[in-house]
């Protein structure tokens, strides 16, 4: 009998040769979740204590998120293996074509790759989006376009939802796609979690989109007990979404870390990696480690929430203190999460466009791995006013200064490559050089928020918001654009028009600048963050910031233009190597084939290797009558 | 000939160190907020103009090198030729942290130093709770209570019998303890022209220090994120008044409270009810 | 029309597949996605703009240079009696009715009628059942006292901490009014009627809210009508 199942189905098929067919893909999905959901509100309102409802919301949104995996496929597997079904080893996503390979269950990381940078270009839209909203409403002072519960919910959504964007936004679509490439591997270690890590992401977004059904929640991306125990359902979206995505950066970064240390190619040693590697690996080490603990804290939270347990409720015997080092403690190594991949993007294209190799290579990596590990010792910078030990403070003010060491590295390297370079300005190259300028900002303001007498006056005031946002929009963001424009051939078949792109980072370089300079100095002027209204005299000051905000979101959807425009309606076939770079990915055609090397190559050379005239090439890609040669990840994609 | 090293790394030094003068002598004439009605926001003021200054060469040196960079190593369009294969500098790269570490510890230190001063220069322990003091006096400070609830801030005077105001009003030249507390959730108290923040934990008594110095009103604001009114959590009517003032405003701030009951001043109060669901 | 060759590399086997784009149903399915994707966005935009409450105005008086304005305070939004409310989301919610956006003339005299039918839950802090910022510093009020007879009078503050049901407070103008809880003696359906005016000086907009945490069944009561415009807070708009 035939072992292949109908269109969309997984490969289940028992030994006694009767079909048991489940449908598995995105529809299915969808109304599995439906259902979970349904089920788990019935639950938790049939057994919840008298606790606002909470119990239902939470478990609905549990159940749907579980059936949800279900449906895309995660259970068909497990539970073949659990019946002794028979499986065949293909999954069945990788059985479709198109767009609809897209929408299902691959386990392919090309197709995660592209399927991460959609979602997380959707899940910035919607940030965007809150945030114009939140510019709108602080045109003026008298608080008139949105109320203030509303305006509070967009401000938690849209830092929640910037927050979602920030922790994936590099090394999904870009950890995924070209990791593998670079150390020369067909697969990734895990290639299920690697799936159910993207998977995990499109219910914590619509969860998190759901939250104003229920009131909204008004308490800032960092949830700070016993203000969260006040809100309504809204927080229950706060709660699911962030542990559903706490468990992708857990599962991504284990399958990361493994695929980094196991899969390697012959003769890709460790100081050959490219430096965009060992970005994305340092960030996997924060992630395995560090949100773990936000999910655990997020437990306490659900639990606080629905059992009566007191956590973090100081009249019985709780503490906020405690969400706060908890909170923290995961929150600090979460914005180089957001930042490390960043530097290594810039760091990664920087030689390619300057022509040189990287200046410094081993230093540039204990530059990322010292930020890595000075992280774990700086949280409670955020908490120098909360009334913690005086004494505690001097060894933080200390430690996070520390972190302006290696940061130091990074822009010593960068520098270094840029000395005498023959800088080609392209696209890319524009935006990694925007991405110095702002994070020098950003790095810059920072150590003014360090130290804690100045810190004072600082703390929790616009100069910390546009603090963060230079770090994170003009840096990670502007990285994310530099890397999108560098690889879209590779990852499309596409290149992005460049003359648009050359628009788009003038208009966003000058509009982000213009935005948010002048909040330093609201900061300064003694303008709190989260306020839904302010001084009167500020207003000129922020109706400035507002127009140029949404000059920067127009350029935005500019960008968004150009990808539609230049991803469907363009139908020429990129080069293979538009950039005429060294690096693996680059010495192979455009489009990819859908196995990434015939045989696994041989590295033979490191990537920066230009100017050298005795250069090695980058690696041997072998060719087909090469067949002997079939090592370490030469299997195929495997069940 | 001249290496092309040495003479880019010239013009660069020499304009870094021009445009450096100037940035600093620029920043040096922002007046950087919050002021000096306090000696902790007079302090607070010089630490930022400090740090401008410090910065000021760094943020000039990147930027001329990446502008430098952009113009003088740039490539014609079409060309595609390498640059040198240069893999670094072990010297360079060991300076280079060395100086960024000396900044660094410049830095730590500075703030350490202004960290432990203020609160060991100057004597607060002043009275105990409860007890009336004469404001100012040798060794005696003013202890008030800042009490943080949805959504206001009130002021309790333990010196004079636990009185509470809705506005707060300190004495000019007196050392005042601020001991800050919430009866529910999280604030924080920001007087931002006296430079005090502190958060108000409910349950927590955490006390902040001021010296005042000048006459004058403040601004309180609430800078920690408390619900829906978070935003309008402030009051532009904090004074810092002279001695005799202060004195006439507490006497009838006494009389104004004599009718009322209030609970016993204390360092904290637990909010009520104490349970969930209750 | 460019006709365009593509490769795919299939397990080993190469598969040469050619087709012709066809732009008009590319085009067609871009024109949707973005159109849905936009009216998604809108859905989301309206929903934070148009939870605004409606405003009332102050009535004008007849015998003096103001407004004046009559409010309701109920345990629940479905127990309303002087303005039923008949499609409010939250039925249970505790809440001032009809609205909380007031809009009053500046420079005038406000006076505020306050028809008070919930059972007290007392302060967190004390020091607001002191009225303050009222003209006179005296708020007039009909209520019924713990025995549940009705009494009637003129107060500056209430007794017993744990007696107010609300306060109406609008902290910028420094106004600080305790609303007296109907006893639990009192017959069912009381009402305690508290009357009180202020000043208002130059136009801006206010908020004004309640102190006492009312929101039952949160931690801490201030949840849910605590923290949402429309039941227990809102704007005095001074026009």
């Amino acid at each position: 009998m035939a072992t292949q199942v109908t269109d969309g189905g997984p490969a289940i098929i028992q030994t006694s040769e009767r079909r048991i067919v489940i449908p598995t893909n995105i529809l299915t999905a969808i109304v599995l979740a439906a259902v979970g959901y349904w089920a788990g509100v019935q639950l938790g309102e049939s057994f919840g204590l008298n606790d606002g409802h909470n119990t239902g919301v939470l478990l609905g949104y549990s159940f749907a998120s579980i059936m949800f995996l279900v449906g895309i496929g995660f259970a068909s597997y497990p539970l073949a293996r659990l019946f002794g079904w028979r499986v065949t080893p293909q999954p069945a996503g990788d059985d479709h074509t198109g767009v609809w390979r897209y929408l299902n269950l691959s386990l392919d990381h090309k197709v995660i790759g592209v399927q991460y940078l959609v979602a997380m270009l959707m899940a910035m839209l919607f940030g965007g989006i809150g945030a114009m909203l939140i510019r709108t409403n602080l045109l003026s002072p008298d608080q008139s376009v949105i109320a203030p519960d509303q305006y509070l919910t967009l401000v938690s959504m849209h830092s929640v939802m910037m927050v979602f964007v920030a922790s994936a936004a590099i090394v999904g679509p870009f950890g995924n796609f070209f990791v593998p490439y670079m150390i020369g591997t067909n697969r990734m270690a895990f290639p299920r979690l690697e799936a159910l890590s993207f998977w995990l992401v499109p219910p914590a977004i619509v969860i998190l989109l759901a939250a104003p059904i229920f009131g909204g929640f008004q308490t800032g991306w960092t949830g700070y007990t016993p203000l969260s125990e006040q809100a309504d359902q809204g927080f229950d979206s706060y709660i699911v979404g962030f542990t559903l995505i706490g468990l992708a950066l857990v599962v991504s970064g284990v399958n990361m870390l493994t695929t980094i240390i196991r899969l390697r190619a012959p003769g890709m040693t460790w100081t050959r990696l490219p430096i965009f590697v060992w970005g994305v690996f340092s960030a996997s080490i924060l992630g395995t480690f560090a949100a773990p603990i936000l999910a655990a804290a997020l437990v306490m939270q659900a639990f606080d929430r629905t059992m009566n347990t007191t956590f973090f409720i100081s009249s019985a015997g709780g503490s906020p203190y405690l969400w706060e080092n908890l909170f923290w403690f995961f929150g600090h190594p979460e914005v180089y999460i957001f930042i490390l991949p960043a530097f290594g993007i810039v760091l990664e294209l920087l030689p390619h466009f300057a022509r040189k190799p990287l200046w410094g290579y081993k230093t540039a990596v204990v530059g990322l791995l010292g930020v890595t590990l000075l992280s774990w010792f700086v949280w409670q910078h955020h908490l120098f006013m909360s009334g913690v030990a005086p004494a505690i403070r001097p060894f933080f003010m200390f430690s996070t200064e520390m972190i302006s060491i290696p940061t130091g590295i990074v822009f010593l390297v960068a520098f270094g490559t840029l000395w005498r370079a023959r800088i080609s300005m392209s696209v890319p190259m524009l935006f990694c050089l925007g991405f110095l300028f702002n994070f020098l900002i950003g790095g810059l303001s920072g150590v003014f928020l360090s130290d804690v007498p100045s810190d004072v006056t600082l703390h929790g005031s616009y100069f910390s918001m546009a603090h963060f946002h230079f770090t994170i929009v003009g840096g990670e963001i502007f990285a994310i654009i530099a890397a999108i424009y560098y690889w879209f051939p590779k990852m499309t078949g596409r290149m992005l028009n460049q003359t648009l792109g050359k628009i788009h980072f003038w208009w966003m370089m000058i509009a982000f600048n213009l935005a948010f300079m002048p909040l330093f100095a609201a900061g300064l002027l003694d303008m709190p963050r989260r306020v839904s209204t302010y001084a009167v005299d500020l207003q000129t000051l922020n109706d400035w910031v507002s127009v140029w905000a949404y000059i920067l979101f127009a350029s935005m959807l500019f960008f968004a233009f150009n990808v539609i425009w230049s991803w469907f309606f363009t139908f020429k076939v990129a080069p293979a190597n538009p950039w005429q770079v060294r690096s693996i990915e680059w010495m192979l055609p455009t489009p990819l084939g859908r196995r990434n090397f015939e045989t696994i190559p041989v590295f033979t050379g490191p990537p920066y290797d230009y100017g050298n005239p005795n250069a090695k090439p980058v690696a041997d890609l072998g060719g087909p009558s090469d067949s002997g040669r079939r090592g370490l990840g030469a299997e195929p994609v495997p069940s | 000939m001249k290496s092309p090293n040495r003479t880019h790394a010239l013009r660069l030094l020499i304009a870094w160190a021009v445009l450096s003068v100037i940035g600093v002598v620029l920043v040096m004439q922002i007046q950087f907020p919050p002021g000096d009605q306090s000696r902790q926001s007079a302090d607070e003021s010089s630490l930022l103009s400090l740090m401008a200054v410090l910065s000021t060469p760094v943020l000039v040196g990147v930027v001329l090198f990446i502008l430098y960079a952009a113009f003088a190593f740039r490539q014609p369009a079409k060309a595609l030729e390498d640059g040198p294969a240069n893999y670094g500098n072990f010297r360079l790269q060991v300076a280079w942290i060395a100086i960024t570490a000396v900044i660094v510890f410049v830095l730590a230190g500075i703030g350490i130093t202004q960290l432990a001063s203020a609160s060991t220069s100057t004597d607060f322990s002043g009275t105990q709770l409860g007890t009336t003091s004469p404001v100012g006096g040798a060794g005696k400070s003013l202890q008030v209570q800042v009490i943080g609830q949805q959504w206001y801030f009130t002021y309790r005077y333990a010196d004079y019998g636990g009185v509470e105001s809705t506005h707060l009003i300190l004495p000019v030249d007196a050392n005042v303890v601020i001991h800050v507390t919430s009866t529910d959730v999280l604030h924080s108290f920001w007087a931002y022209q006296l430079g005090v923040k502190a958060d108000a934990n409910p349950g927590v008594d955490n006390v902040a220090y001021v010296t005042t110095m000048h006459t004058g009103s403040f601004t309180v604001r609430c800078a920690e994120l408390c619900g829906i009114w978070h935003g309008n959590m402030s009051d532009t009517n904090g004074k810092v008044v002279s001695q005799t003032d202060f004195a006439t405003w507490i006497a009838q701030l006494q009389k104004d409270n004599a009718a009322l009951t209030l609970p016993p001043y204390a360092p904290a109060y637990f909010p009520s009810p104490k349970v969930k669901g209750t | 029309m460019v006709i365009y060759k593509q490769t795919i590399v299939l397990y080993g086997s190469r598969v040469v597949v050619s087709h012709t784009p066809r732009v008009g149903t590319r085009l067609l399915v871009v024109l949707l996605g973005v159109a849905a994707l936009v009216a998604l966005l809108a859905g989301f935009v309206v929903s934070f703009v148009l939870k605004t409450p409606q405003a009332i105005s102050g009535v004008s008086a007849t015998s003096y240079d103001g407004v004046s304005i009559h409010l309701e305070t109920v345990g629940a939004v479905q127990d309303a009696i002087d303005f039923p409310q008949p499609n409010n989301p939250h039925p249970t919610w505790v809440s001032y009715l009809p609205t909380t956006t007031l809009k009053v003339p500046a420079n005038s005299v406000v006076t505020i009628t306050i028809d008070q039918e919930d059972s007290a839950s007392g302060l967190r802090n004390p020091y607001w059942s002191q009225a303050q910022g009222i003209i006179g510093g005296q708020f007039h009020m009909d209520y019924f006292d713990a025995q549940g007879n009705p009494q009637s009078g003129d107060f500056t503050k209430l007794d017993d901490a744990s007696t107010p049901a609300h306060t109406f407070a609008i902290p910028d103008l420094g106004v600080f009014v305790p609303l007296l809880g109907i006893s639990d003696a009192a017959p069912a359906g009381s009402i305690n009627v508290i009357t009180f005016s202020f000043r208002t000086g130059a136009a801006g907009i206010f908020h004004w809210q309640c102190f006492v945490p009312c929101g039952a069944g949160t931690i801490y009561g201030n949840g849910g009508p605590m923290q949402t415009l429309g039941y227990m807070g809102g704007f005095l708009v001074v026009q």
